[in-house]
């Protein structure tokens, strides 16, 4: 009853919406110093309803973005290491047979939570990563012939070390295609890392930090970034970059039909950030190499060394419409 | 997972076979002129790589290609002795490619293999430019194209787009090439000389004779001559085409002199009857005779004089095809010195050679009483006994004139001409061979005669006191349809009657014949187009007084005129996607900026471009960018679309 009327009230009120975005982005911003581009991207991927993998080096801050989205957004959060040795079990959950009782009793596992933070994905075996990645596509697990429901919302930030190569199980592309966005974080720069050695420990400040979001709110936020407006001339656009990675002969793999769909939804969610009045060629390029960079495969013996390059090179080849 | 070193990745699989195409499309014309190692080199490379990057193997190490290269290089130097010239420089063209193909690993090696093959094809120019050279060498640039478009396009393209694509774009140049090749202005001396392949044989008669020897007769159909009358064509039996004069003989061979200038020569000549004029195009033949109806009195080519015993010759060797202009008087009579010293070197025979030749001889002149009765005894004796024309003739020994004469009698022109010569010799008839064509068939397409290599013939001249040197065609005697119809005619009917092939064999010769009215357009106008054409050419295109400055600026203006209409054509047919009113308003806003967008540079990176050049106040291009944005990208609503129109009248 009274989530009805918050709801009502929260599509009503457009500004109170907009407000919220502020406050988290803010927030973040506070934790995570220097990197408002990727706080921005993480939203909007949140927003889009799409699960975000983050790919970067050790100690730069992975685990604490994960971790102050959950807490900013007011977010059930839990974390799973993936090791070499983990079973899709650790995951999903096992059922126990209780002695006391005489029956089976399901214990979740970490995965029936609002916001898990796949730690180091790609360390795990493919068995393991494909119970994690169903369950993201499903939103929900079979356990013992049971489907189970996960709670909404559900999202999923995974983080995979690229600098890894022995013993480790990159995803394959197919799988890489469920994240909507893959985003790296780079090193601060030297006033943000400044900041970050002078003041006071993260871990500290996140205990802190305030929920500006509750999951009915954050609901009613997605639903907002869908309804974004989207003319002709902007799906000119997308379909004009589409095209271009799909003929270019520097890529082998242009963009799929699915990953045009999230060019659109991620573009809407940062519209709907960015309070702009519909989608804007500017948010679909501040979202195009988030979106695309996993999903194309450049030709070999291309010039582009990194994904980002290459798609930078997309943008500046393609003319808006 | 791990990648072998160096291995190749099979990238260039699907566009390789292409480059591999245009390479042997361009080499294809060189595989006559090319030692067969190389041409094995060649293939061999091409289908090493292709292996090599379809099993993703290692192309081979760099020390071992230059050895290969260095082997190469000294094979073509042992092969011709030379490195420059077009024979080592197309074999140097030809095995660069090769090895080009072992090294090619990334698609700028592609870009290389492309550029030789161009190389290739226009040096296959130097060699031959036939009738067939240009369409063959557009397939070629087009194939060249396609490979091109096949590595760098668009790589979901099909191989018949590319192909497409190529032969498009070969036409968007054609107009151009067109007019720089009329106008480009001809010189009369080349800024370089191509450097001939002197090791190539020469096609067309040889400096001796020797009846008798391997049967050297050429049956080859090649064209020797053309000729184009000015008047009626002269009968068959009246086209003797002369040639290089045989004086001496040893026994077995006759052997001519050196081309020399004899001032006396054309002196000695007396000219009666009306004369005939006419034009050769002479196809070169590596020598330095020049050919012309028995007997010339005046031609055009330069540098060209006549030879004491009224032979013509050109100071330098025929390497390209010339055309002359001639006139000859069929009827003439030739004086010659009367003394005895010169009587008796045109009588001379070697010793104790074909002795019962010269037994004969004196018996028939002894009986014939005069020299006249003598010949005409000669050669009724050729035409009662049995002698016979053929063309594979039996080997005669060291005494051919005997053997032939009493034994085999069998032979062509060769054999009967040195036979005479020797029976009137050794009578103390001064006489000479003389070597030439006879003959030649008329093209009723183009209305001129063609002279082939299997026209050749010999004759012989004697000297008699009062009619001076006088043509006697002892062949005549034996074979007189080869001298009234000519030798290809009719031995073409004969064999086409005997095959039961008439039919055929006829639609094929006229097939052949007008071909070669093509050809004889194809020299005139396209290869044929030196200063004196052009100048006449551009006469007719209403240029006066045409010079070389005149051409050059004709051709410069003509190509940028060109490249202008044709790219204004493809402007037009380019169809701009139709712009919406808002996108037309901010189209007059970006003209106002004075900037021009990026490809891919959004409404908000412009506005703060153009913020930061000061072409307009910041707030107009702040109001105008925000009202465009919401009228294009935002909900359908009238009202931001009058906002922009407003605010781009505010700047205006």
């Amino acid at each position: 009853m009274q989530q009805g009327n918050t709801l009502e009230h929260l599509h009503a009120s457009e500004s109170a919406q907009r407000a919220v975005m502020e406050r988290a982005r803010k927030a973040l911003g506070g934790i995570i110093l220097g990197k408002n581009d990727q706080i921005t991207l993480a939203l909007a991927c949140l927003l889009a309803r799409g699960h975000l993998l983050i790919e970067d080096l050790p100690g730069l801050g992975k685990t604490m973005l994960a971790q102050s989205l959950a807490r900013v957004l007011g977010l059930s959060f839990r974390r799973i290491q993936f090791t070499s040795d983990l079973l899709p079990a650790d995951i999903i959950g096992v059922s126990v047979f209780r002695q006391d009782r005489g029956e089976f009793e399901f214990q979740p596992g970490p995965v029936f939570s609002q916001l898990i933070l796949a730690d180091e994905v790609n360390r795990a075996t493919p068995k393991a990563q494909s119970a994690l990645l169903e369950a993201m596509e499903e939103h929900q697990v079979s356990v013992d012939g049971t489907t189970r429901e996960l709670p909404e919302p559900f999202f999923v930030v995974a983080t995979q070390n690229p600098g890894d190569q022995i013993g480790t199980f990159p995803l394959p592309e197919s799988q890489l295609d469920r994240f909507l966005m893959r985003v790296e974080l780079g090193y601060p720069n030297e006033a943000s890392e400044r900041e970050l050695l002078a003041g006071e420990d993260r871990r500290e400040l996140l205990k802190d930090i305030e929920a500006v979001a509750n999951p009915d709110m954050l609901n009613a936020l997605q639903e907002s970034a869908s309804a974004v407006h989207v003319t002709d001339a902007l799906f000119d656009y997308i379909q004009a970059l589409v095209r271009h990675t799909r003929e270019s002969a520097d890529i082998e793999i242009g963009l799929s039909p699915r990953g045009a769909q999230a060019l659109v939804a991620a573009a809407k969610a940062l519209a709907f950030i960015e309070n702009h009045s519909g989608a804007y060629p500017d948010d679909v390029q501040a979202v195009f190499a988030a979106i695309a960079g996993h999903r194309l495969k450049p030709a070999s013996g291309t010039r582009f060394r990194t994904p980002t390059e290459l798609c930078q090179h997309v943008l500046d080849s393609v003319a808006i419409p | 997972m791990k990648m072998r070193p160096r291995g190749t990745d099979g990238s260039l699989l699907s566009s390789l076979p292409w480059t591999m195409a245009a390479l042997t499309f361009s080499v294809a014309p060189h595989l006559p002129y090319l030692p067969i190692w190389i041409i094995a080199a060649f293939f061999g490379c091409a289908a090493w790589r292709y292996v090599i990057e379809k099993q993703r193997r290692m192309l081979p190490s760099s020390w071992f290609r230059a050895l290969l290269a260095l082997l190469c290089f000294l094979g073509v130097f042992a092969t011709y002795s030379a490195i420059s010239g077009v024979g080592p420089g197309s074999a140097l063209l030809a095995i660069m490619a090769s090895l080009k193909l072992l090294e090619t690993r990334k698609r700028r090696d592609q870009f290389v293999l492309l550029f030789i093959s161009v190389f290739l094809v226009m040096s296959s120019l130097l060699r031959e430019q036939y009738l067939w050279s240009l369409p063959y060498m557009i397939v070629s640039v087009i194939v060249i194209m396609t490979a091109w478009l096949r590595m760098s396009a668009v790589s979901r393209e099909t191989a018949k787009q590319s192909f497409a694509t190529g032969g498009r774009l070969l036409l968007y140049a054609a107009p151009i090439a067109i007019a720089m090749w009329i106008f480009f202005p001809r010189l009369a001396t080349p800024f370089w000389a191509v450097p001939i392949d002197t090791g190539r044989a020469s096609s067309g008669l040889s400096d001796t004779m020797s009846p008798g020897d391997i049967s050297s007769l050429s049956l080859s159909n090649e064209v020797a001559f053309r000729v184009t009358f000015d008047g009626d064509v002269p009968e068959p039996r009246d086209r003797y085409w002369r040639g290089l004069v045989l004086s001496r003989f040893n026994g077995r061979t006759w052997t001519g002199l050196e081309p020399s200038m004899s001032a006396a020569a054309r002196q000695q000549i007396a000219v009666f009857g009306d004369p005939v004029a006419y034009e050769i195009t002479l196809e070169p033949t590596r020598q330095q005779w020049v050919f012309a109806l028995d007997m010339p009195m005046s031609w055009s080519l330069p540098e060209t004089f006549m030879g004491p015993q009224q032979q013509l010759a050109r100071s330098l060797p025929i390497d390209q095809r010339v055309a002359y202009e001639a006139i000859s008087y069929p009827e003439y009579r030739v004086e010659a010195d009367s003394s005895s010293l010169y009587r008796r070197w045109y009588s001379r025979l070697p010793e104790n050679s074909n002795q019962r030749t010269v037994e004969l001889a004196r018996q028939m002149r002894d009986t014939a009483g005069s020299d006249r009765a003598f010949i005409d005894a000669v050669l009724q004796k050729f035409h009662n006994e049995e002698f016979f024309y053929t063309l594979e003739p039996p080997p005669l020994g060291n005494n051919p004139v005997d053997r032939f004469l009493f034994e085999t009698r069998r032979g062509f022109c060769e054999h009967y001409a040195s036979a005479f010569s020797v029976l009137m010799r050794s009578a103390g008839i001064p006489s000479r061979i003389v070597l030439g064509y006879h003959g030649g068939e008329i093209n009723p397409m183009g209305g001129h005669l063609i002279v082939r290599q299997s026209d050749a013939h010999a004759w012989t001249e004697v000297w008699l006191e009062d009619l001076g040197w006088y043509r006697v065609d002892p062949t005549a005697a034996v074979a007189p349809d080869r001298i009234d119809y000519g030798a290809s005619d009719a031995a073409f009917e004969g064999l086409g009657e005997a095959w039961g092939l008439s039919a055929p064999s006829q639609l094929l010769h006229r097939l052949s014949l007008t071909l070669d009215a093509l050809n004889v357009k194809w020299n005139d106008w396209i290869l044929g187009y030196g200063p004196d054409t052009q100048n006449r050419f551009m006469e007719w295109l209403g240029m006066d007084n045409p010079d070389q400055r005149k051409m050059l600026f004709t051709m410069i203006g003509l190509v940028f005129g060109m490249i202008a209409l044709i790219s204004l054509l493809l402007a037009l047919r380019y169809r701009a996607p139709a712009k919406d009113p808002a996108a037309r308003l901010y189209q007059r806003f970006i003209k106002k900026t004075g900037l021009v967008p990026g490809i891919g540079e959004t409404a908000q990176q412009f506005a703060h471009r153009a913020s930061s050049s000061d072409a307009l106040p910041p707030a107009d291009i702040e109001s105008v960018t925000t009202a465009y944005l919401d009228a294009r990208y935002g909900p359908a609503d009238t009202s931001s679309f009058a906002r922009l129109k407003r605010a781009v009248a505010a700047i205006g």
